[in-house]
């Protein structure tokens, strides 16, 4: 078991490779080039200061080398191990060293502290939809599973194709509209995270001067409450037909027909073997979870004004941000990489028949 | 079967979790407790520094009165003060409040020289000074910290004398070593002062001619040196010699200067994502202390929320769109309690479609001057501006604003009339067959528009484009693209037509867009636009420091652009500004509503403390 | 039947198929497949909604038009809508009918199938070489005098506009809701809104269709040749597969946009290079099992080409998790495409569903309901439809619950 587990994190290099060096030779041949941008941002004014700029950019970040150099220095720059770097660009010994994401052109920050700005946010708007995607996926595909023909199931079965099918984007901007716009109900905040006001608030909900203040906590839930339904309708639906699949499935199995001839109740019955039997098929999905949230969370990033990952990829690529753009596939990737490789541990905890030898 | 991992199991792991999260929610609140205790103790210190200090002068005897000035403003008249001190002498004048306005998106950085956006631009403005300032109503330029300056016969060398009096807002007094240091350290190499040392190319040295006179010397006669001397912002020479370049560089908010506000905590600012920027009063400004307090600037990207914010009186200033304005203007209740303008000013951004000459080396139908007069007169500007900006722009004829002295009055635009464009077409040997229009080579009338997609004012400019001249033959394909593309097709000189826009400022130079040397990579003049009358005129109007005689020559310069059209200019916008309606003082200058330095509010109207 | 219909379902088949005329039974076990999927009502809604698109889709000219069919002007009879057909309208057509006719006779040898695909070729090349539709300056006279009434007897189509007609002379308002000349309103380009969804439902099919087929193609070769050979090819193989699973696609997706123009066949191609991975691994698990079979090596050895093994003998046998997936696939690029329009970096030019969801907001915090509630019911009825039709499919194909 802990040879797969090595071996399938040994693996993940190559893939991680693979996967920057596609998006950055792509993004590299694309109209623009590198950084085309930034420097076109001076456009129009004097030729001797727009000559300047671009002189600039280029010793800074080394625009105008090969791409396959600029590749290469990208990698040296992440890696532990590698050449060092010095002050003023040039190449040091070789050994160990801090592995840095670099610097990103369209801001002039270090990418790091980017990426320490956005990722909690949506990690927050993920980690938050994916217990509500499980828990009511889960519970109501057990519950159509129980009364199996019955009216919550017909029902159940009706609408979780209908909810899986509704596109993202038409579900946030219809939310939008009619539950956070002026001229409808104004029951959520349109954009954001949180209000301006909230930052200054204590964070449990209090009272001052016999007002109620909301406080910090219940104004982020307030304003995560449309994105979280946004990312999560369709995720749950998902589950609920796999749950409900797969426990019909064991409810049809021999064991339970055992199970029922013993005499046991069906309340434990269910819970206690089927469901536990049915979780296989819900692990073999969880690996695409995740990243198809973190994919789907780029779109309600844009729609809910909430200032992610997902835009700062977007908008990275359109400034061809190179540092950026690399340093926002590499997690992507690696989220989606460490997700599969978490899948099939859970999957050989859960299910003793299967092992990695 | 004893090990299964039971549903009690994971109840037990799920309260342990959200105890865990519990524990971690409690500590960030601790830490925002404690940020707070510890601004709020700075505080203290500082009033309390204060205090000393005026007890200190108490004692020693000077008196300082509530309407006395601080000695270096004595002569306030000439240091653009007037109207703040107009507004003391209204009977309800007070201090205090707060101005809360609004930005798009955050300034990453707002340290100086290397932040690069508009945004940070602006909260540097009310913290810096600069050696002289444009007056917003006149635009002529009025001492600032410098108190005069003299320029040399050979306009290569000027020569400014500061005041005495100045004083950053730590107390330490400005003197011309910070000039100097300022100069010396955005041409240091290792600050990434990308933008500003572009602009010091032709700055021989800097140096100080006494504790309050400072030298500029140039290399050559330049029409912007009187503007890169006088517009830098001071940076104070005992507070940024305490940073390395590389925390310089990496720095996010080492704003510090001697302007009427400064940061809180200019040591320490960092963005925070949705937390406002917030600026506080200078208790030791050297001039005319403003009235208000504070200046607050919310974070707030989506262009509906903005509205609403301004709408439920969560922020203070507002430029909306034409649509908006109107959609505001309609409100009456909101027009009662708000000041609102609709200001034509100088420095507006304008756009335009540029008709390429040389696509790809080969000339194009565009080459002829009579087919770009043509298509001018082909397009009814009138109506683009009263319908896309509803009515709140004008046409425009030029690079140069009408509003500035660049330009020459005495020019029309050219008139939207198809039958003369017609008449003109068919001359260039165009004419007219089964609905298309066939040129001289026999080849039917058609071309690419090429645009900016992320911008929907134009994709409706783009629409009226291809509907009016589509009426006269001329197939037009509109094909929106994303900038860096745009970008590059025109660098490489291959595109056909292009509909976009400059910004605007208070006196434009045509040579990087028009003159032939700018056709080469490195310039702007993407449509290889060549006349060799308006480089020489150019050329001399750049050598010319004098305003008077170089007017002049932008004149003629005006006049050429307007007879050969190598853009047809479409319109400028009126700058739309609402303002809450508790600030008064509050008025239309010729460059939009005068800075918030010169508003107040009264005592029994102030909202925010 | 049955015996053949229970090997094909159960994936990774363990009976033993006698020769090579399981690739002519297969198709007979397609054609009960269909009918059984045809017989459940949902698929039938499903199907039902994609034949109402598709023939928005072909028909669109005749049904959304400024041109009117006929008028008499000048004592004169014109024929505008037909004069300003273009090639695609027209190839459009060609197809359609030529569909209609295989439906109908049916042909039965692949001499037939080869004759009707080189006929519309053919005429689809006559079609873009000889319609020149005239200029635009003919459009606008012929628009004018339509509607301003200079014209006596004018015979139009049910729905007035076009999606590029800007109405000017019309003096409309933009963003104007659902009044009885425009059904659905008014767009924020001052066009009607009705007509730009019929010419969308275009865009929107082509591309499902499209896309989904060329990663289906390249899906099965990569696939195919993959679990055939084995070995260091499988490897890299598998390798690629991973990359292209673990990329965050709508970010490739936006870089390969960035790299070539936003134009519909690119970014038909796009959608496909960023789907291939499913098909692949079906198919690869299925030639993995299938390759030790004795009808293989009776292939091989009686010399057939490799690739005649393939694609005509391995793999019928295994297409069948690849129909299912590749209905969802059609979807799923539906989505991917709406998605592109509507953050702004897809086809920003032409009307698309997504596109005008874009529009649903303006800008001073109005809210259009009428631009966001028709687009994007329409991409959720079609992607609804075509789910339906993949469950229908996948339950009919499903050996667990054919057994009961």
């Amino acid at each position: 078991m802990l040879n797969y587990v090595i071996r399938r994190i040994l693996l993940m290099f190559p893939t991680l490779l693979g996967i920057t060096a596609l998006v950055f030779f792509v993004m590299a041949y694309s109209p623009g080039g590198i950084g085309g941008q930034a420097l076109e941002a001076d456009a129009g004014s004097d030729s001797a200061v727009a000559a300047k700029i671009r002189e600039y950019y280029e010793k800074r970040y080394g625009i105008h080398k090969p791409k396959i150099v600029q590749f290469g220095r990208w990698l040296n720059q992440i890696s532990p191990l590698g050449l060092e770097i010095k002050d003023d660009g040039s190449l040091g010994h070789f050994g160990f060293k801090a592995p840095s994401l670099g610097d990103s052109m369209e801001q002039n920050r270090p990418v790091m502290h980017l990426i320490r700005e956005r990722l909690p946010l949506t990690l927050l708007l993920n980690l938050v939809s994916i217990p509500i995607v499980y828990i009511l996926g889960v519970a109501t595909g057990i519950q159509a599973a129980k009364k199996r023909g019955g009216m919550f199931d017909t029902v159940s079965n009706a609408t979780q194709l209908a909810m899986w099918s509704v596109p993202t984007i038409w579900a946030g901007v219809m939310l939008i509209g009619l539950l956070a716009s002026r001229q409808y109900l104004k029951l959520f905040p349109t954009s954001g995270l949180y209000e301006v006001e909230a930052a200054h608030m204590a964070f449990l909900p209090h009272m001052v001067n016999h007002v109620l203040v909301r406080g910090y906590l219940l104004d982020v839930i307030w304003h995560l409450i449309l994105p979280v339904i946004c990312l999560s309708y369709g995720s749950s639906a998902f589950l609920t037909k796999l749950t409900r699949g797969s426990m019909l499935e064991n409810l049809g199995a021999d064991y339970t027909r055992t199970a029922r001839a013993k005499g046991l109740p069906e309340n434990v019955i269910l819970y206690r073997h089927v469901l536990r039997n049915s979780t296989l098929a819900l692990i073999t999905v969880a690996a695409g979870i995740l990243p198809s949230m973190l994919g789907g969370s780029i779109v309600v990033e844009w729609i809910f004004g909430i200032p992610g990952m997902g835009q700062l990829g977007v908008h990275a690529v359109q400034f061809r941000d190179r540092e950026v753009v690399l340093a926002v596939t590499l997690i992507g990737g690696f989220v989606s990489l460490a997700s599969q490789v978490l899948r099939d541990i859970l999957y050989a905890l859960a299910d003793p028949r299967v092992s990695y030898e | 079967m004893e090990n299964r991992f039971g549903v009690k199991d994971l109840v037990v792991f799920i309260l342990i979790g959200i105890v865990i999260t519990m524990v971690g929610l409690c500590m960030a609140q601790y830490d925002r407790q404690w940020e707070l205790i510890r601004q709020a103790n700075d505080k203290i210190d500082r009033q309390t520094a204060d205090l000393a200090r005026i007890q200190n002068l108490l004692a020693r005897g000077v008196i300082a009165g509530p309407t006395s000035q601080p000695a270096a403003v004595s002569d306030a008249q000439s240091a653009g003060f007037e109207r703040i001190l107009k507004a003391e002498s209204y009977p309800d004048y007070s201090t205090g409040d707060a101005v809360y306005d609004t930005f798009m998106a955050a300034p990453a950085k707002l340290t100086p020289l290397v932040s690069q956006e508009y945004t940070a631009s602006q909260v540097q403005s009310f913290v810096l000074d600069t050696l002289m300032k444009r007056d917003p109503d006149t635009l002529k330029w009025v001492p600032s910290v410098a108190k005069s300056f003299t320029v040399s016969d050979d306009q290569l060398t000027i020569d400014f004398e500061l005041r005495k009096g100045v004083v950053f807002a730590d107390g330490s007094p400005l003197t011309a070593d910070d000039v100097v240091f300022t100069m010396d350290f955005e041409r240091n190499d290792s600050i990434e002062a990308i933008r500003a040392r572009a602009y010091l190319d032709k700055l021989a040295r800097v140096e100080k001619t006494g504790d309050y006179h400072v030298r500029f010397v140039f290399k050559e006669p330049y029409f912007m040196s009187f503007t890169i001397a006088a517009g830098t912002e001071i940076l104070s020479r005992k507070f940024y010699s305490q940073f390395s370049p590389k925390e310089f560089n990496e720095s996010t908010g080492l704003l510090f200067g001697s302007g009427p506000y400064r940061l809180s905590d200019p040591k320490n600012w960092h963005p925070m994502p949705g937390a406002p920027i917030e600026l506080v009063r200078n208790e030791r400004y050297w001039g005319v202390p403003p009235a208000i307090d504070r200046v607050v600037w919310k974070v707030i990207p989506n262009p509906s929320a903005r509205v609403t914010a301004f709408r439920n009186g969560e922020i203070d200033s507002y430029d909306p769109t034409p649509e908006q304005y109107n959609g505001l203007c309609a409100d009456n209740a909101l027009v009662a309690r708000t000041h609102h303008f609709a200001i034509e000013v100088p420095n507006a951004p304008y756009r335009y479609i540029a008709w390429n000459e040389k696509n790809n080396g080969e000339p194009t139908r565009f080459a002829d001057k009579r087919v770009r007069q043509a298509m001018t007169m082909l397009l009814d500007r009138q109506t683009i501006v009263s319908d896309i900006v509803r009515g709140y722009g004008s046409v425009n004829t030029s690079c140069f604003s009408a509003l500035t002295p660049q330009a020459d009055p005495s020019i029309e635009p050219w008139p939207f009339d198809v039958a003369r464009a017609q008449q003109m077409l068919t001359d260039a040997g165009y004419h007219l067959e089964n609905g298309s229009l066939i040129g001289p080579d026999g080849k039917p009338f058609e071309f690419e528009l090429n645009y900016n997609s992320s911008n929907s004012v134009l994709k409706q400019v783009a629409a009226y484009i291809k509907d009016s001249l589509g009426r006269a033959g001329i197939n037009v394909n509109v094909k929106p693209g994303e900038l860096s593309v745009l970008i590059d097709k025109m660098k490489a000189r291959k595109f056909e037509v292009y509909l976009g826009g400059w910004s605007g400022v208070l006196e434009s130079d045509p040579h990087q867009i028009f003159c032939t040397d700018a056709i080469a990579k490195t310039g702007d003049n993407f449509v290889s636009y060549s006349n060799p009358e308006l480089d020489k005129l150019v050329d001399q109007a750049r050598s010319t420091v004098k305003d008077e005689l170089r007017n002049q020559i932008w004149h003629k310069v005006h006049r050429i652009i307007h007879e050969d059209q190598p853009y047809t200019f479409l319109y400028i916008e009126k700058s739309l500004n609402f303002v809450d309606g508790r600030f008064k003082n509050v008025m239309a200058v010729k460059t939009g509503v005068n800075p918030l330095q010169e508003w107040f509010v009264p005592l029994t109207d102030q909202k925010y403390k | 039947m049955t015996e053949l219909g229970t090997i094909a379902m159960e994936g990774p088949s363990d009976a033993h198929p006698a020769t090579a005329q399981v690739a002519l039974e297969s198709k007979g076990f397609l054609r009960q497949t269909l009918a059984t999927v045809g017989k459940r009502y949902t698929a039938r809604l499903g199907l039902v909604w994609i034949a109402i698109l598709a023939f928005c889709a072909v028909f669109a000219p005749f049904i959304a038009n400024s041109m009117p069919i006929a008028m008499k002007w000048k004592n004169q009879w014109y024929f505008p809508l037909f004069r300003f057909l273009t090639p695609a309208d027209v190839i459009l057509q060609i197809v359609f009918w030529t569909g209609i006719i295989v439906y109908v006779y049916r042909p039965r040898s692949s001499l037939h199938l080869i004759v009707l695909v080189s006929v519309i070729l053919l005429l689809s090349i006559l079609a873009q070489m000889l319609i020149h539709p005239p200029g635009p300056q003919k459009y606008s006279e012929y628009l004018l005098a339509s509607r301003s009434g200079k014209a006596q007897s004018v015979w139009t189509v049910p729905i007035r506009y076009s999606p590029e007609d800007h109405m000017d002379d019309l003096q409309q308002l933009r963003n104007s809701p659902p009044s009885v000349h425009h059904l659905l309103g008014i767009t924020n380009g001052k066009a009607d809104l009705l007509s730009n969804m019929i010419y969308a439902s275009r865009i929107a099919l082509s591309i499902g269709f499209i896309s989904t087929g060329i990663a289906v193609v390249i899906g099965c070769t990569l696939g195919g040749l993959m679990g055939y050979y084995g070995g260091i090819i499988d490897l890299l193989g598998m390798r690629l597969a991973e990359i292209f699973n673990a990329i965050p696609t709508l970010l490739l997706l936006l870089c390969f946009v960035a790299v070539f123009e936003p134009n519909l066949y690119y970014m038909m191609a796009i959608i496909g290079l960023t789907s291939w991975v499913g098909y692949a691994t079906f198919v690869r698990a299925e030639f993995l099992s299938l390759r030790d079979r004795d009808f293989v090596h009776a292939a091989r050895a009686a010399g057939i080409p490799t690739w005649s093994i393939l694609f005509r003998h391995m793999l019928p046998n295994g297409i069948t998790p690849v129909l299912v997936s590749a209905s969802f696939g059609v979807a799923g690029a539906i989505l991917a495409e709406s998605t592109l329009s509507f953050l702004g970096i897809g086809l920003t030019g032409e009307a698309s569903w997504g596109g005008l969801l874009n529009e649903a907001t303006g800008e001073g915090g109005n809210f259009y309901w009428w631009i966001a509630l028709y687009p994007g019911l329409a991409i959720f009825l079609t992607v609804f439809a075509y789910n339906l039709i993949g469950e229908a499919l996948r339950d009919a194909l499903d050996p667990k619950l054919l057994k009961q």
